[in-house]
Formats: structure tokens, sequence, C-alpha cells
């Protein structure tokens, strides 16, 4: 009897010690901070995504879709003036708002930076130290997306708690843009401090972090230079706008970061040939696909069939469109075109298609008149009659039927807006097209194979197509959505360059010494436009207006996602658009002699441009305002 | 089949049961009428245009929290509001417009100028009048003229509206519009017919008190009629327009 009730409890005992097997587990389905950081392919793994969270503005971003988007027809460069669109008909601000994602990134960033270091045993110090900048990296880039949207945004540089944290800890208010760019600047300053000079391409390295702080600074110094808007909250905190009198640290800490990359990196010029301008051409459109290229600091790249965009197929000109349709996407407008050197001019800088007598100037061949366009024109705008993909893109808005005897007066009056006569001309209204029969017996379309016509819009709207990032190889069969994978390239050394010599002129028109910053900053230019084939300035001293620096700048970084952002860091595309039309060049073949002449106009579609003011800083969505107790939002809206 | 309809039954009564009391809550029966003047001479009120580039009326509800988060509601071309809805509340309530700010910060985002007035609204009506100073006073000085070749020719003067110098910005654009409904403004035109001077740097301050000739571009059709107006305004802020009043002109 004593031993059955030994055994008994004995076996209670037993029982009760297999209970003692720890059941406290952590969720065996859930990947613990145990499995991501203790090796360095966790470590990637998580990188990959935060990488992949960075909002970049690229193939896939358009102001209207958002980022990370594959469809951008509502194109970036139609909202900026650089181009026309069908589906974009006037100025508007971003319609969706960047803001929740912000702050998830920010979220992983400051998680990533509390929960490294406990494993830091694990790692050599190098590699730590490179990751946990990095981390600062991502962070910084991500708080610039906010701060050059709304201006000063909430900071969190922690992990927050919640539930554990009282929830009033938790409605950060915003901080001045002041704090939010030094925190920006910080943030960038221990990446640049942290992280070596070479990385895994698509990752950040040293070089790319300053890079990214020449581009940040830049924005905060032209702000509070040029700014004119503010709003204080009741702890006087800026929250829109920067002091004036910080503008020169601003420019300052630009040109000290720009200063950084020299030597490192250089400007493309494999193909690149001095006096050659074909080789110049061929240089410039090499650029953006050689994966090996010194002017490279920060891509994204694309692989089909894992990650894709639909580049290709938004932008090839209607002639060399995919199967599956669009095309045309983007046609740049003359005002952007004229920017260039090498064309004809009239005295005030547009360009010159009358002759003195005011009659039509005659050419044999639409690309006559751009005989000595400047390379990097024809790499970023396919002109009309120019070569891409084997073939000749035909642009031409109609056949002039009338008489060419003492030359052909301009159709409709300068400056109007009408549409042309129908007497004297034959035009298309769409693809479909009637043949005209010319003097001699052959027969002509009266619009180009891609344009323009009429009504239909899927065609140049202006007289050009855009060539930067087009990949001529892509067979035409290929030109579809979410086919097409080359490389962004988000900073590139020329933008380094660009953002050196803006901040040294303005730091030289403000009289700021500690370096020749005039030498410098024409220095910078001219190596820009050399590569480019662009006239170059003869002497420091033709260095002498910030439009000389903005019009390189939009030249060199037209159609790369930043000239809006620009425009509105100078405070100047309230003027630029206020009640605007752009305007267009329109070919036309004269059937009597087989010549062509080019009509300047104003955009016939009536497309008018205003930039709303308050569009400087843009509104904070509105779900976030009251969520909050504390979130501030910015004037006008 | 019977138990089923019986179940059918019960569920639509039990359903419908809910359909019955809503919102126990008193609708807002609160209303707020104003107008927007000029603090200067003749108290005339501020025309503005409807919208988001007009005037707006601010009301931040103390009742509850001293840091509300504001409610808006916009005015009526003419400068005077009126919301018939509101719920009865305790509130600081200011406009916003193209007229020098009720509530002025230093640098340092002090406080220094609070025109802002505290109103309780209760049931019925509250009247409020904000007398402000506009960047621009904007004036017809004659009568609108129809050409014969079918444009309007219109004489107009603008001057500012306060002495204060931090808000007497340079003048950057005059801007004559025409439309073909009474509702007209710079959210609101034709822009074929309409008019617009821009002003490079201070240039258009010498214009100041000058009188200033526009005329409609194009041609306009006959036999119909057109509402007129002129704006003007400065870069202060976010740029919002300063009008005159709305003219009617009827083409032959």
């Amino acid at each position: 009897m004593k031993i059955l009730r030994y055994l008994l409890i004995i076996s209670a005992l037993a029982c009760g010690i297999n209970a003692c097997t720890k059941l406290d587990l952590p969720p065996m389905n859930i990947i613990q901070d145990n499995d991501v950081f203790s090796t360095s392919g966790g470590v990637q793994i998580y990188m990959a995504r935060m990488y992949s969270e960075l909002p970049i503005e690229d193939f896939r971003y358009s102001p209207q879709r958002g980022l990370n988007m594959f469809w951008i027809i509502s194109p970036f460069p139609a909202v900026t003036g650089e181009a026309l669109s069908r589906d974009q008909r006037g100025a508007m601000t971003e319609a969706v708002l960047y803001w929740g994602d912000a702050y998830k990134l920010i979220r992983e960033t400051n998680y990533f930076l509390q929960a490294l270091p406990k494993y830091a045993a694990n790692f050599e110090a190098a590699d730590l130290d490179s990751w946990i900048g990095e981390a600062h990296f991502i962070r910084a880039f991500t708080y610039f997306s906010l701060a050059k949207r709304y201006g000063g945004v909430p900071i969190v540089s922690d992990v927050l708690q919640y539930p554990a944290e009282d929830i009033n800890a938790l409605d950060v208010p915003r901080a001045s843009e002041e704090k939010t760019y030094d925190f920006i600047a910080a943030d960038l300053d221990t990446a640049i401090a942290k992280m070596s000079g070479s990385n895994q391409q698509g990752r950040a390295s040293k070089y790319t972090a300053a890079a990214f702080k020449s581009r940040a600074m830049l924005y905060a110094g032209s702000i509070a230079k040029y700014n004119q808007v503010s709003l204080f909250d009741d702890s006087h905190n800026r929250l829109c706008g920067l002091p004036p009198e910080k503008a020169n640290t601003y420019f300052k800490a630009a040109y000290d970061a720009a200063v950084l990359l020299d030597g490192h990196f250089s400007l493309y010029k494999k193909a690149w040939a001095a006096g050659d301008k074909e080789a110049q051409y061929q240089n410039y459109v090499k650029m953006f696909f050689d994966g090996d290229s010194p002017e490279n600091i920060f891509v994204k790249q694309y692989s089909y069939p894992q990650s894709v965009h639909g580049y290709d197929a938004y932008m090839v000109p209607l002639q060399c469109m995919g199967p599956n349709g669009y095309s045309s996407e983007v046609s740049p407008t003359l005002n952007y075109v004229e920017m260039f050197d090498g064309l004809p001019k009239n005295p005030d800088g547009t360009i010159q298609n009358l002759d003195g007598s005011g009659k039509y100037i005659l050419y044999d061949n639409t690309m006559d008149i751009f005989a000595g366009a400047e390379p990097r024109l024809r790499a970023t705008v396919i002109l009309p009659g120019d070569n891409f993909k084997g073939q000749s893109i035909e642009i031409r808005r109609g056949i002039y039927t009338g008489s060419a005897a003492g030359g052909i007066s301009p159709l409709i009056p300068a400056g109007s807006t009408i549409q042309y006569p129908t007497t004297n001309i034959v035009q298309s209204a769409n693809g479909s097209q009637t043949p005209y029969t010319l003097p001699n017996g052959t027969k002509m379309n009266p619009a180009g194979a891609s344009g323009t016509f009429f009504s239909e819009e899927t065609c140049s709207q202006t007289g050009f197509f855009i060539r930067k990032y087009l990949d001529e190889s892509l067979d035409k069969s290929q030109v579809k959505e979410n086919n097409e994978d080359q490389t962004w390239i988000e900073i590139r050394y020329a933008e380094v360059l660009l953002n050196k010599a803006e901040a040294a002129y303005e730091l030289f028109s403000a009289g700021q010494t500690g370096a020749n910053y005039q030498q410098e900053a024409f220095t910078a230019i001219n190596l820009v436009r050399e590569r480019a084939g662009a006239d170059l300035l003869a002497t420091a001293a033709d260095l002498n207006d910030l439009k000389v620096v903005q019009k390189e700048r939009r030249k060199e970084l037209g159609f790369e996602n930043k000239i809006w952002w620009d425009l509105k860091r100078w405070r100047i595309l309230d003027k630029e658009q206020n009640n605007s039309l752009y305007r267009v060049m329109m070919p036309f073949y004269v059937a009597e002699n087989y010549k062509y002449f080019f009509d300047v106009r104003k955009d016939e579609k009536n497309r008018f441009y205003n930039f709303d003011p308050k569009w400087y800083y843009e509104q904070i969505p509105t779900d976030e305002i009251n969520k909050s107790h504390s979130l501030k939002q910015n004037p006008g809206y | 089949m019977r138990k089923l309809l019986y179940a059918i039954a019960t569920l639509a009564i039990i359903a419908t049961v809910s359909c019955s009391k809503l919102d126990n809550f008193p609708q807002p029966n609160a209303t707020l009428t104003g107008s927007v003047v000029d603090a200067g001479a003749g108290k005339t009120t501020i025309q503005t245009e409807t919208g988001g580039g007009g005037t707006r009326v601010k009301l931040e509800e103390i009742s509850w929290s001293d840091n509300p988060t504001p409610f808006y509601f916009y005015s009526m071309q003419d400068g005077t509001f009126n919301n018939t809805k509101l719920f009865a509340s305790t509130n600081m309530i200011s406009v916003e417009g193209a007229f020098v700010p009720l509530v002025q910060y230093d640098n340092a985002g002090t406080i220094t100028v609070d025109k802002r007035q505290k109103v309780v609204l209760g049931s019925g009506a509250q009247n409020i009048t904000f007398e402000v100073e506009p960047f621009l006073r904007v004036e017809w000085v004659s009568e609108p003229v129809v050409n014969a070749d079918s444009t309007i020719t219109v004489q107009a003067r603008f001057s500012r509206g306060t002495t204060n110098p931090g808000f007497q910005n340079d003048v950057s654009d005059l801007f004559l519009y025409l439309n073909t409904v009474p509702y007209v403004g710079n959210n609101n035109y034709d822009n074929r017919y309409s008019k617009q001077v821009t002003y490079s740097g201070s240039a258009g301050n010498a214009l100041l008190g000058q009188t200033i000739v526009l005329t409609t571009t194009g041609k306009l059709p006959t036999k119909r009629s057109y509402w007129l107006r002129i704006g003007a305004r400065t870069t202060y802020g976010l740029k919002q327009y300063n009008y005159t009043d709305i003219k009617k002109v009827t083409l032959p």
C-alpha cells in the first residue's frame, strides 16, 4: 500500500516536472529578432525590405498615383512644364500624399538601430558600423522626402511602444522645419562617418550619403533664402519656413558635402570624343544603361520578372508602340527644347522659324533646323525626323497645299490659341489617314506616322517625344507594361556637380569667402556642359546669374523627376505656371516645293497651367490631422 | 418548408427592429453669419472668390480643448458668409484671405497681433463683422465699354489697402476676368477672353493709384451677357487676389 502511495507521489511529481518544460515560448511562426539580426544574411534581408520601401521617385512614380505604382500615365514631366501629355492637362500637386508609409519605414530604421547593436558580438565591427550608417541614410532619405513636401514633420528617432507608452507621448507634434533639416543633416553625417566608400550596387555608401546631403542641404538653403510662407505652432516652432540667416550655413553644408565626392566619381565619358557630336550623343544615351558607369552614385535596379516597370510602353513614339497600346505619354514642350544650345534663335531666346520678312524658313528635312543642336538635346528628346530604333520618327502636323511663291506667312497670328485654318492645309484626325497626292504624283499621309493628329491625342502633342531612358534595344513586341527593367539612377555625379555649382554660386553671391566659390561653380558647370556638348562658359565672370545654374540643371536633369522639386524650392513655379500655356513646334510639309516649315505656337489644346502658391507646402493628410491632437495643418488647407 | 418560412420571418423581424431609433443627438441649429469689411474708407466688404483661393472663416472650438483642430468654411464671393448648421459651442473665430492676417507672429513665433473674436454660438443666429486691411484695393474707374470689334475695355485702379510696410509686397498680377456666369474670379474664368498682366519685381508698384486700361482678348460672341471682374495680387504669403465687385455687360 505504501509502495502504491509512493508510486502515486512519484508519478505525480514526474508529471509535474514535465510541466516545467518552458511553455512561455515566442510564437514559432513569427520571425524573431534573433533570427534576423544574428546573421549577416538576416541583416541583408532586413536591408532589402527597407531599400524596397525607400521613397524613390522613379519609373513607378507619378504625382497622381504616388510611389511604387506601375501606371505612370499623368506623367510627372507634364506637371513641371518639361512636357505636355494627353493624360495630364494642367498643374497639380501630389494627389497621393506620402506620410503613413514614411513613418512605417522610419520605424523599421529605428527598430534596426535599436536591435542590431545587441548582436554586435556576431559581426565584424566594420560591417556593423556600415549597416548602422546605412540605416541612418535610409532614415534621412525618408525624412527628406517628408520635409520637401510638408516642411517640419514629427521627428521620431526611437521605437515608439504601444500600448506600453502613454498615448499622449505617442502623439508627437511637428518639429520645426529647421530641426527637421538639421536632423536629416545629422543622420547623413553619421552615415558618412560610419560607412565605407563602396557597397553592393543599389545600396548606399559613404559617398551616397554625401551626395544626398548635398541635395538635401541645397534644398534647405534655397528654402531659407526664397520661401515666403510662415507657420508657427503654439510652442514657437516654425513649422513652415527656415530662418533666412541660415541660408548660407545650408549652402556651405551642401558645398562641403559635394566636395567629399571629388576624385571618387566622374562624369560618364566612355564613348565621348571631343568635337564629335555623334559620339557625344551616343555617350549621353549610353550613360543611362551602363551598369559600371563611374557617374552612378545611387541606383535602383529592376529585374524581369520579379521587379519591373513599364517606362518604354508609355513613353515610346507612336510608331514604336508595343502590342498592348499606350505610347506617346510625354511630349517635351518647345519651352524645354529651346533651353538647349545650337539652335537658330531669335534675340529673345526663342527658336527662329521665320525669316527677316516674317515668312517661314523652309527646310528639306525636319532635322535640318536641329543640325547644330547640342548632343544632349538629341539624347534627351526625340526630334522630328531623328533616328530611333532604326527608323526615322515621323512627326508632321499637316501638308500645306497653298502657294509657296513669295514665301508662306504664319498660319495663325502670333500668340494665338485658335485652331489651324482648314483652307490650304490637309490634316488627319487620327492614325487612319487618307493619303494626299503631291504634285509629282507620289502619295503622302497628311500627318506623320507618330502624329500630330488634330483629334486623336495618342501622338506627339508638341512635335517632340522623350528620348532619355528609352531602351533602344527593346524589341517592339516587348514594349509592354510591366515588362521593362532598366535601372533607375537616383543620384548621379552630374547632379552633385550641379549641387556644388549652385551652392557655390549662392555663397559667392552672398559675399561668402572661404573658397573661390565663383571659380568652383564655373568649373563644375563647364564639366557638365563639356560632356553634354553644350557651349562652354567663357569665363567665371559669365556666371553672373542664378538662372545660368538653374537652366543647366533643368537641361541636365530633365525628365528625371527632379525638376518639380527644384522649381518648388526656388519658389518660382507659381510665376512660371501663372495662367500659362506652353509652346509647341509643329512641322508642316509644303506640297508645292517638297519642303518643311515649322509653326511655333501655344499649345493647341489650351492646357492652361496654374500653380497654386499654397502647394509649396503640401497638405498633410486630413486623416492624420484628425487622428492627432497636436498635428498642425499647413497654411491654406 | 414552413419552418424555413418561420425562420425567415423571424430574421426579418429581428432585422427590421434595428431600423427603428437612429441618432438621438439634436441636429446642429446654430447659425453664424457675417462679413469681412475693409477697415478703411467706405467699410465695403472685401470681395473674394469662392473656394480654396478665397476668404475662409476659421472656427477654433474652445469648449473642450485649448488646442482644437480648426474647422473652416468658405465665404461667398461678395465677402459675406453664412453657415446655418453649426453646433452650439464656444469658438475663437477669425478669417483668412487676401488681407493683413488677424493673427500675426514675430520671428520667434510669439503672437504679436490677435484680432480673433470669441463667439458663443447657441440656438439662433450670430452676426459678426471683421474689419480687415486688404493688401490691395481694386476699383472700377468707369463703366466697362463694349468696343466695335467685340471686345470690352475697362478702366481700373489698384492701391494699397494697408499702411503696414510688412504687408506692402510687390504687386505681381493684374487680371481682367470674364465669365459667362455670375461666378467669376481666379477660380472661374474663360481663359480665351480674360486678360492678364504680370509685373516682374517691383515694376507693378509704380502703377499703384494709376488708372489702368485693360481690354479683353479675342473676339467675344455677341448677343449674350458676360460678367467681368478685376483682380490684383501681391507676392505676400499664399498670393491670393483682391477683387472689384462684378459687373454684367451685355453684348448687343
